[in-house]
C-alpha cells in the first residue's frame, strides 16, 4: 500500500486555497483513500497496463477466497504471480509475501491440494524471497506438524536453523530463537513419546536402559532450544510447560523454578495468567509451604479474579492462621462473583454461604460489612432480583437455595429473592429452608 | 471462568509503532489461525485435519439482499462525492496522485449561486455610496455609483453562471471601485469558512463515524417469533421507526402491519437494544441527545430519560448486567454512567487520547464482564476501568502499538464487547477491536496480548460488527462485520472452554445490497442510476438472528442504509465439505416481483432538489419594473413540466398541440436516442447560446412576437422564459402526481418580499445545508436597518432565527418550513415578487434536465 498520507501532510503554498493540500493532522491512513482519490485525478500519473491488471488479479483471488471459490482462485494465482516482475521495487518486494500468504491459503483450503503440492510451493516461495525464509519455514513447520508429519517438520526446522542471510538482526535473532524453540517442542514431543513407552517398561528389561540413555541425551539439546527464546518477552505458554516438565524431570528443580519465576515475574513480559498458574502448579507438585502458594496465588488473584483457581485460593486462605488471610479470604469470594460469567457458579456460592456463616459466627460482621458497602448498589440488582430468583429456582435448586441465604444474610430476610425463595414449598428442602430461615434471622448483617 | 491453558506462542514487544525491527508473528494467513499445537503428544496430531470444519458456509438464497419495506416518501440524495471536493486538475508526472480541496470552483460557484450572502453585507456597509435613484452623480471623484444604471446595464437580469455576460463601463467602473473591498473580505472571511467546511465534508467522506455501532435493532415483541426491528427512517432520519415482523425458518420474514413511529429532535445515529433479566431497553443516539426507552412485554416504549449531550456524543452502549445501566460518551473526553439509581454520574474524562495525541474527539465506551468495569477506547487504544476505583486509573487492554504488531497510521474504529450472549460457546471477557485494517479480539484478562488477529481487507470503514449465537451447540459462532460501504464479512469463531478463542474456517463474504441490482428491471439510465445510488447509499445499521430449524439453520440478516431503506437476506449454514449441492443463488420470480414492486414505489418518490437555485435581488421592484406579459399555451406549459422533472416530452402529454405544425425538431423517436441528444445538446456551447437567446428575449420589448415564431424546438424552449404563471392552475393532468418540488407552487402571502424570497429559496434546499447557510449569515457582519435593503431579512433572519448555540437541530429547520408549506396554495403572487423569484426559471429546468445525465457533471456547493 502506498503511503499517502505522507503526501497530504507536506504543507505547500499556503497563500492559495487552492493549492493547499487536505490537512490531515490525525496521521491516520485510510485504505480507501487513493481509491477516491484516483476516481477523481485523471491528469495523474495513470497506472501502466501491467500493474492495472496485477491489482484487478489481485482482487478478484481476494474475492474468490471470501466465497471460498479455491479452484478460482487457483486459476487467478497463475496470472497473479506476473507481479514478481513488477518494475516497482516497492510492489515487487512485497510480492513474494503477498504470494505466499494467497498462495498457502488456497492450498490450505483447496480441496484436491496434498501435502506435496503444499511442500513445493512452501520450498520454492522460501528461495524467492530470501527474507521471508524464516517465517515460511516456521509456517511450513505448522502445517506439516499439523498433518502429522513430524520427521518432516524436523527437516524443515533444522534447515532454517542454520540458515542465514546478511548481517543478523534483531528480527531475524528473534524468529531463529522461534525456530528453535519448534525445534525443541518437536523434542519434547519425541521424549515424551518415550517417556510413556519407557513407564510401560520394566526397569530391569535390556531395552530399558537404552531408551533412558535416549532420553537424557535429548534433554541437554532441549534445554538450549528453548532458553534463547523464553528470555525474549513473549506469551510462550507451549514451550514454557514443555520445558518445565523436563527439567523437573531430569530433577533440576532449581532451573524449572528459575524459568517459571522469570517467566511469571519479569517486567517485560506481558502478564500472563498462566505464567502464574503454572507456578502455582509446580510449587503444588514441588510440596511448597503455604505461604509460598498463597504469594503466588494473590498476584493471580490481582491479575484475573474470576479464575477458576480462585476457589482453591480461597480455601487455602480459610485454612491460614493469620486473620488477614481469612479476611482475604472472603474477599476473593465477592470478587469471584462479581463477574457475569460466574453468577451461575454453585460452588462458589455455596463455599461463600458457609464462609458467611462461619465469619458471622466468629463475629467479624465488619468484614462482610466493608464487602458489602462497594456492592450494595448493584449486587441485588445483578444477583438477588425477582427475575434471579424465578429463573433460579427453575433451573438449579441447589443454587438458588445458597443464594437465598446469601441474600437473606446481606440484604435481611425482607429481600425480595430471600421471600421469594423461602415461600416455595418443597418436601424436600423444608428442613433445610427452616434452619436457613433461622440462621439468617440470627446472623444477618442488616438489623431488623 | 476457564482461562485458555494454553496460549499461542506470540512475541510481545512494547512501544510505538515502528521503532523495533521485530517480525510480525502473527502471519496473518487465516489458515494459520485454524492451527493449534497439540497439547502434549503428537499422535492425536491426525484428528486435527477432520476437527476443522472446513465446508464452514453459510450460502445465501438469493444472490442479493430484497428490500423488506416499501422505500420511504422522503426523497434521498447521497451526499457529496470525491469528484465534488477534489481539484480535478493536478501538476502531471507526480508519482502520487494528491488530494487537493477545489476550493476555487467551489468558491466561484459559491459567488454565483449565493451572491446576496457573499455581498449583500458589504453592500449594506458601501450603502452610502450607492445612489439608488435621482439624476446623474456629477462628482468627479466617482466615488457615488448609479444603482439604477447599472441594474439597467445588466438588462434586468444578472447574468448568473454565464461567463460571457456582457460588461458596460458602468459595471466595470463598479468592479474597480468595489474590488478592493469586495475581494478581499469576501475571500477571506467566506474562504476560510469554506476550506473548513470543504476539510471537514472530505473528511467525513473518507470516515463518517457518527453511526459507529449501528442504527438498526432488535426488540422482542408479542411473542418469540414476532419481533420489532427499531430503525430510523426519514429524509433527516430523525423518525424512528418499530416494525413488527414475524420470522420462520421455512420463509422471508413477514411485516405485519404498518409500523409505529416516534418522532425526534434529531438524527439518530445509534440505537441500541438490549433484554436484561426480561426487561427491554432501548437507547437512542443523536447527534446531541441520548434517550432511554423502556419497551414493554407489548412491545410498547415509554419514555424514561432524555440526556443531553453539550459537546455531542459519541457513542451509547447498554449494560448487559444490570437493567437500565447506559454509558454515554461525549466528544470533550467525558464517559458518563447512567443507572436508575445514582442518574448520571461522570466516571472518566480525559481530553487527552489515551496513548499518543490523535486529533480526534471520537470516544467509545462499553461494558465488561464485571458490572463495575468499563472499558473506554478512543482512536489510539482501549482502557479498562473500574468506576469504583480512584479516577483516572486503568489498565489498557488494547494499544495501537508494537504490541499488537499494528501497522503505521492503524487507528481504532470501534471496539465492542462481545459476552451478552451465552457464555457456553465462548468466554464472556472477549471484545471486538476493528481498525481500518485488521480486527483483533482481546480477552480483558490478557490485557494488550491479541487472541486473535485478522485483516479483513474492507474496502471501507469497518463500524458496525454483530456476535451471533452458535447455529447449533458446539458450532462455531459468526461473526459479522460491516463496512460503511456495504461490504459484509462473516467470520466463524469458536473457543469454547479453556481453548483459545480462533477462527473456525476461512471467512467469506456475504452480498451487499448493490449486488442486487441484477433483480431489478431494465431502467432507463436516469432512473437506473437513481436506483444505483440508492443500493449504493452507506450501510448504518446490521441487525441478524439465527433461526433453529430442522434440516439447516437460518441466519436472517437486515441491513439499514442511509436512504433509510431495510435490506434483507437469508442464508442458510453448509457444513458439508465438497462440491456445492446446489447451483449458486439465483433471483426467484417471487424476488425480482418484489424488487419491482418496490422500484415502483421508488420511481414514484419525488427526486431530491438536485440543485438548489440561486435567490436573486428583487432590485426590479425596487426601481419599478413592468409586470411581465403571460403568455399562456401547453405547449410550453408541458415542455417546462417535463423539463423540470427531467423526462421527455410525448407529444400525448401535451394532448391536441394548438399549432398545426409539428415542432420540426428532432422527431419523436425512441425514448434513449432522443435524450442522448438532448444531453449531447445541452452540454455543448448551446446552453450558452440559450441564456443569451433568453436573455435577448426576455426583455419587454420583443416578448409580443415570440408566440408566432414556435417553428423551432429551441424557439419553443425560449418562449418558457416569458411565461411565468407558476400557480400550477393549467398543469396537464399528467404532471399533476409528479409534483416536483422545483415546479411546487409557492407559498404566496402578503410578507414583506424579502422575507418571503429568504423563506422561499430555504424550501428548496436540503435541510441540513440551511443549516450551514444560516450559520454562514450568521457569521456575516450586519448591522443597521433599513427600510428597503435586501439585507435587512438577512440579519433579521440570523438574529431571531439562529440560536445562540450552535446546537440546533434540524427540527426547528423543518418546523418552519412545514409552517410555510401549510399555507393554502393557489394564490397568485403580486407580480413584482414573482418575477424576482422566478428570474431565473429556464436555468433552474436547464438543470432539470441535466439531471437526467448518468453521471452528476457538476460539483454542487459543499453546503
Amino acid at each position: 500500500m502506498s503511503d499517502f498520507s505522507e503526501d497530504l501532510l507536506r504543507p505547500t503554498k499556503e497563500d492559495d486555497p487552492a493549492e493547499r493540500s487536505v490537512r490531515s493532522c490525525s496521521g491516520m491512513r485510510l485504505p480507501w483513500l487513493q481509491k477516491h482519490v484516483e476516481s477523481v485525478l485523471t491528469r495523474g500519473k495513470k497506472e501502466k497496463d501491467f500493474a492495472q491488471t496485477t491489482s484487478a488479479c489481485l482482487s478478484f483471488i481476494q474475492e474468490a477466497l471470501l466465497k471460498h471459490q479455491w479452484q478460482r482462485a487457483a486459476e487467478y494465482m497463475h496470472s497473479y504471480l506476473q507481479t514478481l516482475e513488477d518494475s516497482d521495487s516497492q510492489k515487487r518486494q512485497a510480492a513474494p509475501e503477498m504470494i505466499w500468504k494467497l498462495g498457502s491459503e488456497i492450498l490450505y483450503y483447496h480441496p484436491k491440494s496434498s501435502v506435496e503440492t503444499f511442500n513445493v510451493f512452501a520450498d520454492r516461495m522460501k528461495n524467492i524471497g530470501v527474507m521471508n525464509y524464516l517465517t515460511i519455514s516456521l509456517q511450513h513447520t505448522l502445517y506439516l506438524l499439523h498433518h502429522g508429519l513430524l520427521d518432516d517438520a524436523n527437516r524443515n526446522l533444522s534447515q532454517a536453523e542454520t540458515w542465514r542471510y546478511g548481517e543478523k538482526s534483531s528480527s531475524q535473532e528473534a524468529l531463529i530463537n522461534l525456530v528453535q524453540a519448534y525445534k525443541g517442542l518437536l523434542q519434547y514431543y519425541t521424549w515424551s513419546k518415550k517417556k510413556k513407552e519407557l513407564s510401560e517398561l520394566d526397569e530391569d528389561d535390556y531395552a530399558y536402559s537404552t531408551a533412558s540413555q535416549n532420553m537424557f541425551s535429548h534433554s541437554w539439546k532441549t534445554s538450549i532450544n528453548f532458553s534463547a527464546l523464553i528470555q525474549t518477552p513473549g506469551v510462550w505458554d507451549p514451550f514454557v510447560k514443555s520445558y518445565v516438565e523436563m527439567l523437573e524431570f531430569y530433577g533440576d528443580q532449581d532451573g524449572a523454578r528459575e524459568v517459571l519465576s522469570n517467566y511469571a515475574y519479569d517486567e517485560k513480559f506481558p502478564s500472563n495468567p498462566n505464567a502464574h498458574v503454572y507456578l502455582y502448579n509446580f510449587l503444588k507438585r514441588e510440596k511448597a509451604p503455604r505461604e509460598k502458594l498463597i504469594s503466588v496465588l494473590k498476584i493471580l488473584y490481582q491479575i484475573v479474579p474470576s479464575h477458576k483457581l480462585m476457589l482453591e485460593f480461597h480455601r487455602l486462605l480459610r485454612k491460614s492462621d493469620q486473620e488477614e488471610h481469612r479476611r482475604l479470604g472472603l474477599e476473593v469470594l465477592f470478587g469471584v462473583l462479581d463477574f457475569a460469567g460466574c453468577t451461575k457458579n454453585l460452588p462458589a456460592w455455596h463455599c461463600l454461604a458457609k464462609y458467611l456463616r462461619q465469619i458471622l459466627m466468629r463475629s467479624h460482621p465488619a468484614w462482610v460489612q466493608e464487602e458489602w458497602d462497594s456492592r450494595k448498589s448493584w449486587w441485588p440488582g445483578f444477583h438477588f432480583s425477582s427475575f434471579w430468583a424465578k429463573s433460579d429456582w427453575k433451573e438449579d435448586r441447589a443454587l438458588a437455595y445458597e443464594k437465598a441465604f446469601v441474600a437473606g444474610i446481606l440484604l435481611g430476610k425482607g429481600c425480595r429473592y430471600f421471600r421469594y425463595i423461602s415461600k416455595q414449598d418443597h418436601q424436600v428442602l423444608r428442613k433445610k429452608f427452616k434452619r436457613m430461615k433461622k440462621l439468617v434471622k440470627k446472623h444477618s448483617i442488616v438489623n431488623p | 471462568m476457564d482461562f485458555p491453558s494454553s496460549l499461542r506462542p506470540t512475541l510481545f514487544m512494547t512501544g510505538p509503532l515502528g521503532l523495533s525491527d521485530v517480525p510480525d508473528t502473527s502471519f496473518m494467513c487465516s489458515w494459520r489461525d485454524a492451527l493449534t499445537l497439540p497439547e502434549s503428544l503428537p499422535q492425536n496430531s491426525e484428528n486435527g485435519a477432520p476437527h476443522l470444519a472446513k465446508g464452514l458456509l453459510w450460502e445465501p438464497d438469493t444472490p442479493g439482499p430484497l428490500p423488506l419495506l416499501p422505500p420511504g416518501p422522503d426523497p434521498w440524495e447521497p451526499g457529496l462525492t470525491a469528484q465534488d471536493l477534489l481539484f480535478r486538475g493536478g501538476p502531471k508526472f507526480r508519482r502520487q496522485p494528491q488530494a487537493v480541496l477545489d476550493v476555487t470552483e467551489q468558491f466561484s460557484r459559491f459567488l454565483w449561486d449565493h451572491g446576496d450572502i457573499a455581498f449583500s453585507s458589504l453592500g449594506k456597509l458601501m450603502l452610502e455610496n450607492f445612489n439608488l435613484e435621482g439624476p446623474r452623480s456629477y462628482s468627479k471623484k466617482k466615488t457615488v455609483v448609479s444603482v439604477k444604471r447599472i441594474l439597467e446595464d445588466l438588462g434586468g437580469h444578472q447574468p448568473w453562471g454565464c461567463p460571457w455576460a456582457y460588461f458596460s463601463h458602468r459595471q466595470r467602473r463598479f468592479s474597480i471601485l468595489g474590488d478592493p473591498i469586495l475581494g478581499k473580505s469576501v475571500s477571506s472571511l467566506l474562504g476560510e469558512l469554506l476550506y473548513e467546511e470543504l476539510a471537514t465534508r472530505w473528511e467525513q467522506l473518507l470516515l463518517d463515524d457518527a453511526f459507529t455501532g449501528g442504527a438498526l435493532a432488535w426488540l422482542p415483541g408479542r411473542t418469540p417469533r414476532v419481533r420489532q426491528l427499531v430503525y430510523p427512517a426519514g429524509g433527516a432520519l430523525d423518525k424512528l421507526y418499530f416494525q413488527e415482523v414475524c420470522l420462520t425458518p421455512g420463509s422471508d420474514p413477514r411485516i405485519l402491519g404498518k409500523p409505529g413511529h416516534i418522532q425526534l429532535r434529531g438524527p439518530v445515529r445509534q440505537v441500541v437494544a438490549c433484554t436484561v433479566q426480561g426487561e427491554s431497553l432501548l437507547a437512542v443516539r443523536s447527534d446531541y441527545h441520548c434517550a432511554l426507552w423502556k419497551v414493554s412485554s407489548q412491545g410498547r416504549p415509554a419514555p424514561l430519560q432524555v440526556l443531553k449531550v453539550e459537546k455531542g456524543a459519541t457513542g451509547i452502549n447498554l449494560s448487559p448486567h444490570l437493567p437500565g445501566e447506559l454509558v454515554v460518551c461525549s466528544r470533550s473526553g467525558a464517559i458518563c454512567l447512567w443507572t436508575p439509581h445514582d442518574g448520571l454520574r461522570q466516571i472518566y474524562k480525559d481530553p487527552e487520547t489515551l496513548v499518543f495525541r490523535d486529533p480526534s474527539p471520537w470516544r467509545w465506551a462499553d461494558f465488561t464482564a464485571h458490572p463495575r468495569v468499563l472499558t473506554v477506547g478512543d482512536r489510539t487504544g482501549v482502557k479498562i476501568i473500574d468506576t469504583q476505583g480512584p479516577p483516572g486509573c486503568g489498565l489498557l487492554l488494547f494499544r495501537v502499538g508494537a504490541e499488537a504488531s499494528c501497522q503505521k497510521g492503524e487507528r481504532v474504529l470501534l471496539t465492542q464487547y462481545l459476552g451478552e450472549c451465552d457464555p457456553d460457546s465462548l468466554q464472556p471477557t472477549l471484545h471486538l477491536i476493528c481498525t481500518q485494517f485488521s480486527l483483533y479480539l482481546m480477552d480483558e484478562r490478557l490485557p494488550l496480548v491479541p487472541m486473535l488477529k485478522w485483516d479483513h481487507n474492507l474496502p471501507s470503514a469497518p463500524l458496525l460488527a454483530r456476535l451471533l449465537p452458535p447455529p447449533r451447540p458446539g458450532c462455531a459462532r459468526p461473526l459479522l462485520l460491516g463496512g460503511q460501504g456495504g461490504q459484509l464479512q462473516l467470520l466463524h469463531i469458536t473457543g469454547e472452554g479453556a481453548s483459545t478463542p480462533r477462527l473456525a474456517g476461512p471467512p467469506q463474504s456475504l452480498p451487499s445490497r448493490s449486488d442486487s441490482l441484477s433483480a431489478f428491471p431494465l431502467l432507463e439510465p436516469r432512473s437506473h442510476w437513481q436506483l444505483q445510488e440508492r443500493l449504493q447509499a452507506p450501510t448504518i445499521g446490521l441487525a441478524a438472528t439465527i433461526l433453529p430449524s430442522s434440516s439447516s439453520p437460518v441466519l436472517s440478516l437486515f441491513q439499514l442504509s442511509a436512504a433509510g431503506d431495510v435490506f434483507h437476506q437469508r442464508l442458510h449454514l453448509r457444513e458439508d465439505l465438497g462440491p456445492p449441492s446446489a447451483p449458486m443463488a439465483s433471483w426467484s420470480p417471487q424476488a425480482t416481483a418484489c424488487c419491482h414492486r418496490w422500484l415502483t414505489a421508488l420511481l414514484k418518490v419525488p427526486p431530491a432538489p438536485s440543485v438548489w437555485a440561486a435567490p436573486t435581488f428583487s432590485h426590479r421592484h425596487l426601481l419599478g419594473f413592468k409586470e411581465q406579459q403571460k403568455v399562456e399555451g401547453k405547449v410550453p406549459e408541458g415542455l417546462r413540466e417535463a423539463m423540470a422533472q427531467g423526462r421527455l416530452l410525448h407529444q400525448r402529454d401535451l394532448g391536441s398541440l394548438p399549432t398545426t405544425e409539428p415542432p420540426p425538431g428532432p422527431t419523436l423517436g425512441p425514448k434513449d436516442e432522443l435524450s442522448e441528444r438532448l444531453e449531447a445538446a445541452w452540454e455543448g456551447p448551446v446552453t450558452a447560446w440559450w441564456e443569451q437567446q433568453r436573455d435577448r428575449t426576455s426583455r419587454p420589448g420583443r416578448q409580443l412576437k415570440r408566440p408566432k415564431r414556435r417553428t423551432q424546438l429551441s424557439n419553443t424552449f425560449s418562449s418558457l422564459s416569458s411565461h411565468l404563471d407558476l400557480s400550477g392552475a393549467t398543469r396537464t393532468p399528467h404532471s399533476q402526481d409528479w409534483t416536483s418540488p422545483v415546479s411546487r407552487p409557492r407559498s404566496p402571502v402578503a410578507l414583506p418580499s424579502q422575507e418571503l424570497t429568504q423563506d422561499l429559496w430555504a424550501q428548496g434546499i436540503p435541510s441540513e445545508r440551511q443549516q450551514t447557510l444560516r450559520d454562514y449569515m450568521a457569521k456575516l457582519p450586519l448591522q443597521g436597518n433599513t427600510p428597503e435593503g435586501s439585507s435587512t431579512s438577512l440579519s433579521q433572519i440570523s438574529s431571531t432565527q439562529a440560536p445562540p448555540s450552535t446546537q440546533r437541530t434540524l427540527w426547528d429547520c423543518a418546523a418552519e418550513l412545514s409552517s410555510h408549506r401549510d399555507t393554502p396554495g393557489g394564490a397568485t403572487l403580486p407580480s413584482s415578487q414573482t418575477s424576482s423569484i422566478w428570474a431565473t426559471p429556464s436555468r433552474q429546468q436547464v438543470r432539470g434536465l441535466s439531471g437526467s445525465q448518468p453521471h452528476r457533471k457538476k460539483p454542487r456547493m459543499g453546503f
